[in-house]
């Protein structure tokens, strides 16, 4: 029974009110939450530069695309499968206006180009949504998916902006502090803090008047629009958000593998995100991120573990896949809905949940 | 129609206006200062009836994905790997038995019986669940792009046409004179007019078959209002499976069609799910009219827009897609709720 | 306050030059061919109580559809004080006080009792978009609590909306019309599906309402709708049949004809 009041803090007038909040805050964090955040934190102790740069890093990144995409699922209602070419568009954005190994590189200051990649993917995300929008439910997978493909063949067919098949190579972060960001720790620490102050947004916007009567909106729009909400303008707001923070994951992104193709925002990835959030639940912020780290072990190792057995290496795709499947059969709210029922089963826990999910 | 001439009587002039010049263009000879203009005649007549082709194949494949749709409200995802896998099917028979036309009877038989097996294997259990159905589709269409790229590896595959249907004919429109100054006519691939015409026919049954049949009825009455099946009493599992399969079928005989029109290979898949999803959505979910209509269009300004504006076909079909879903949001053909 | 003294001050009113709170004229509504209303002149004076009988399928519901914007009239104005609303959609009729429930609880069922009527505060206040979660001497978090409270639900505070029970279902659609600064409440039998313990509540927390606060409610139970109700309007076939006080509207055999023929529910 969680109340989204703080227990009133014992009246100190020496005390700022803003110190006070964030006790509360922290003292609302529960310790689970403690358990995951020190472990993290001292990986680098323990994990070798591949697993921080390539597993943890890769996870926390598209962690942050598919929180995008739940934020929009769990508490919008709204599947949208544009998240990922919004990324992209990030993506290529700091990659066109900043510095990189290929000619039409503007290469402006990063102060200038990081907001304006963001700023621009944000409102090709919100013009998305205000398309998708006009219709309701399982149309919104068709049009923003439709509208990923666009985007995908556009990328491939234009060179003045997105420099075509090949895309733009060497884009690196800006060497902030004198740190080479793409140094597997530093780069750790970059994904994990940025990932970490994502999950920590929609967490608190969740139960925040706009979170809320989006959570509202989902679950009855009419009646929303009888309480005086403008439901299109609170949908297209939700799209608005939720493009924020995949093109932040996009620009971490396109830091990572230093370069940026039509590919990256392909169809495939487009599905990718999705199969991401699915398996990890739309329901919690930290569903994503439990689905991005399983789907990048599953990618990374599936191969060798395939050989291991005698299999082609080359079937992980088929191995994802079916994991998908499985996970979509048996669990609609993902693993973390798989785990919160074992344990509702475990306390018996006879007071009926409100059960999370994406059916409703 | 005549109560949109009386209601809109400039918008209806502009259009005979259009389609008069259409029809001047389509079959006079071009005088030479708009040649220097639009180009060459003879390749707007090509990209034309490239349009016109590939619209059609467009269209088998978006007409069982459409009705597939509006039946069961089922975004079938699967689709491209459908046509894909008749594609290969198709290829793997005409190169066994050398019967290029049996191939296509044969290849919708088996499409169809994956059809019937999709739906009463995997959908029927999610029934009522759109976004459940949706994903598990997700999931079959990886899951078998993977499975045929392992069969049929990653080379381009092509079905070769029997010999009565090789090589060009000669059409009744004029592209031009030549250096003597007698009229040049179209040479146009006779396979590609027979695809044009076996989409005709296969678009003309449909509609017969919807409108004509009692059967046909039943399903026109479940896009418009599912609950009505069922207060009608009619079995709806049986109607479910049908559509499925026919859809099904369609779209491994489109594979046929599209191997011989262009060729089939890893990727195919996802380019044919991309048309069909933009046909039915600027043509109206869940009709076959629509989906006739959006395909044309779409067909049209890829081809057209290859020629005359390269680099930015795709915007063009974007373009249209997204006024469609901006000034009517159902689709051209479609119906509200 | 006695029924006979709010009678006395609706008359009283009806003089003054301020605007009705509600006033349609001619108001008919086509679905196809089938006049759902036709020709409804109604005029609500501000706070007046006002319940609108008649069978199933006279026009009642569709009449409230028209008046919170729902659907558009096929023709005829409605008038929210003294301002034509006729053409706005429903947020902004709710932006000017007019507030309505309904015949099914339509609420937030993946919400708590709380955040409901949280929303239903926050709809009608700025801050609709804001991003900062209310802190704890928020006003709108007090206003949210006193509501529940007045509508008996406090002890649930923190209880998803879907385990509640029918009957608080039904509270829960009070509050949340009643939030913000209502001025005109529509009520789509709210007591339908009541027990008689959760009626008398009902017709409690209906009467206890402050004066400037006017309502239309539409009922079926006649001894709820003539206990709440300054003035009763008797709808037959999307028609206005007859308007009157209670006593009038009760003791008229033509209405008690109408009324017991069709099938009293």
């Amino acid at each position: 029974m969680q109340s989204n009041l703080p227990d009133t803090p014992l009246a100190n007038p020496t005390a700022p009110r803003w110190w006070l909040w964030i006790v509360d805050r922290i003292a609302a964090i529960p310790g689970r939450a403690w358990a995951v955040m020190l472990i993290l934190l001292v990986m680098p102790l323990v994990a070798n530069d591949f697993f921080l740069f390539q597993i943890f890093g890769w996870s926390f990144i598209l962690g942050i695309v598919a929180l995008s995409l739940m934020f929009l699922a769990g508490y919008g209602g709204m599947v949208s499968l544009i998240q990922m070419s919004v990324a992209g568009l990030a993506g290529y954005m700091v990659a066109l206006f900043g510095e990189s190994g290929t000619a039409i590189s503007l290469g402006l200051p990063w102060w200038f180009v990081i907001p304006l990649a963001i700023a621009i993917a944000t409102l090709f995300g919100s013009l998305v949504g205000l398309l998708a929008v006009r219709t309701e439910g399982i149309y919104t997978i068709m049009i923003t998916l439709a509208m990923a493909s666009a985007f995908y063949y556009f990328t491939r067919q234009n060179y003045t902006i997105f420099n075509g098949y090949t895309g733009f190579n060497l884009v690196l972060p800006p060497a902030l502090f004198g740190v080479d960001w793409r140094q597997p720790v530093a780069f750790y620490y970059l994904t994990l803090v940025v990932a970490g102050l994502c999950h920590l947004l929609v967490t608190y916007v969740s139960r925040a008047p706009f979170g809320l009567a989006l959570q509202g909106v989902r679950d009855n729009p009419r009646r929303m629009a009888a309480l005086g909400f403008n439901v299109t303008a609170h949908r297209v707001a939700a799209y608005a958000f939720a493009s924020v923070l995949a093109s932040i994951g996009g620009i971490l992104l396109v830091w990572q593998n230093a370069q940026i193709a039509p590919g990256t925002a392909g169809i495939h990835a487009t599905f990718d995100i999705l199969i991401i959030a699915v398996i990890g639940g739309l329901s919690r912020p930290s569903g994503p991120f439990l689905g991005a780290f399983l789907f990048v072990l599953l990618a990374t190792f599936a191969p060798d573990v395939l050989r291991a057995i005698g299999a082609s290496g080359e079937r992980y795709k088929m191995l994802i896949g079916a994991i998908f499947l499985i996970v979509v059969f048996v669990s609609p709210d993902g693993l973390l809905g798989l785990w919160e029922r074992w344990k509702a089963r475990m306390v018996r826990d006879d007071m009926m949940r409100g059960g999370g999910g994406v059916d409703r | 129609m005549s109560e949109f001439a009386r209601k809109h009587p400039v918008w209806t002039g502009l259009i005979v206006l259009a389609v008069l010049f259409a029809i001047w263009a389509i079959f006079a000879p071009w005088p030479a200062g708009f040649e220097d203009i639009f180009g060459r005649k003879k390749v707007f007549l090509n990209a034309l009836f490239s349009g016109i082709t590939l619209g059609a194949l467009y269209f088998l494949v978006a007409s069982g994905f459409t009705l597939i749709f509006g039946l069961m409200r089922n975004v079938n995802l699967a689709h491209g790997s459908l046509y894909l896998l008749g594609g290969y099917l198709g290829y793997e028979f005409a190169e066994w038995t050398g019967l290029w036309l049996l191939s296509f009877l044969v290849v919708f038989v088996v499409m169809g019986c994956v059809g019937i097996a999709m739906q009463y294997l995997v959908f029927r259990r999610l029934e009522g669940q759109d976004l459940r159905q949706t994903l598990v589709t997700i999931g079959i269409s990886v899951v078998a792009a993977d499975i045929m790229l392992w069969i049929w590896g990653g080379q381009s595959y092509q079905v070769l046409s029997p010999d009565w249907l090789s090589g060009p004919m000669q059409l009744p429109l004029v592209t031009g004179y030549n250096r003597e100054g007698a009229l040049v006519y179209l040479k146009y691939p006779k396979v590609r007019l027979a695809i044009l015409l076996a989409a005709i026919a296969i678009g003309i049954g449909i509609w017969l078959a919807l409108n004509r049949t009692r059967v046909g009825m039943v399903i026109r009455a479940g896009v418009d209002d599912r609950d009505i099946l069922g207060a009608m009493g009619v079995p709806i599992g049986p109607v479910f499976l049908g559509v499925f399969a026919f859809g099904a079928g369609l779209a491994g005989m489109a594979g046929i069609v599209g191997g011989t029109f262009q060729s089939i290979a890893p990727g195919e898949d996802t380019r044919f799910l991309m048309a069909s999803l933009v046909v039915v959505i600027v043509g109206g979910m869940g009709s076959v009219q629509g989906a006739a209509i959006g395909a044309l269009l779409i067909g049209l300004a890829e081809q057209l827009g290859s020629v005359y504006m390269p680099t930015y076909a795709v915007v063009l079909t974007f373009l249209i897609m997204a006024a469609v879903l901006a000034f009517r949001p159902q689709g051209l053909m479609g119906r509200r709720g | 306050m006695s029924e006979t003294l709010s009678d006395q001050t609706a008359g009283a009113t009806s003089g003054t030059a301020s605007a009705n709170a509600l006033e349609l004229t001619g108001v008919s509504k086509l679905f196809g061919a089938l006049a759902a209303l036709s020709e409804i002149d109604l005029a609500i004076k501000p706070g007046e109580r006002r319940a609108v009988l008649g069978s199933n399928g006279a026009g009642k519901t569709t009449l409230f559809n028209c008046i919170t914007g729902d659907f558009l009239p096929s023709s005829g104005r409605i008038r929210m004080f003294g301002e034509d609303v006729t053409r706005f959609p429903a947020q902004e009729r709710i932006r000017r006080g007019l507030r309505r429930t309904y015949q099914i609880s339509l609420l937030f069922n993946g919400l708590t009792v709380r955040d409901n009527v949280y929303l239903a505060c926050r709809g009608v206040s700025r801050g609709r978009y804001s991003f900062l979660r209310p802190r704890a001497d928020d006003s709108l978090m007090h206003a949210s609590e006193e509501l529940i409270a007045a509508v008996h639900l406090t002890d649930l505070i923190d209880t998803p909306v879907a385990v509640l029970a029918y009957g608080q279902q039904r509270q829960l659609e009070i509050a949340l019309a009643l939030a913000g600064a209502p001025r005109l409440i529509l009520f789509d039998e709210p007591a339908a599906g009541l027990s008689p313990t959760e009626r008398r509540e009902l017709v409690e927390i209906l009467t206890g309402l402050p004066g400037h606060i006017g309502y239309v409610i539409i009922e079926h139970d006649m001894d709820v709708a003539l206990r709440v109700a300054e003035r009763v309007t008797m709808m037959h076939n999307g028609r206005i049949f007859k308007e009157g006080l209670p006593e009038e509207i009760e003791n008229d055999p033509e209405v008690q004809a109408l009324y017991l023929g069709d099938g009293h529910e």
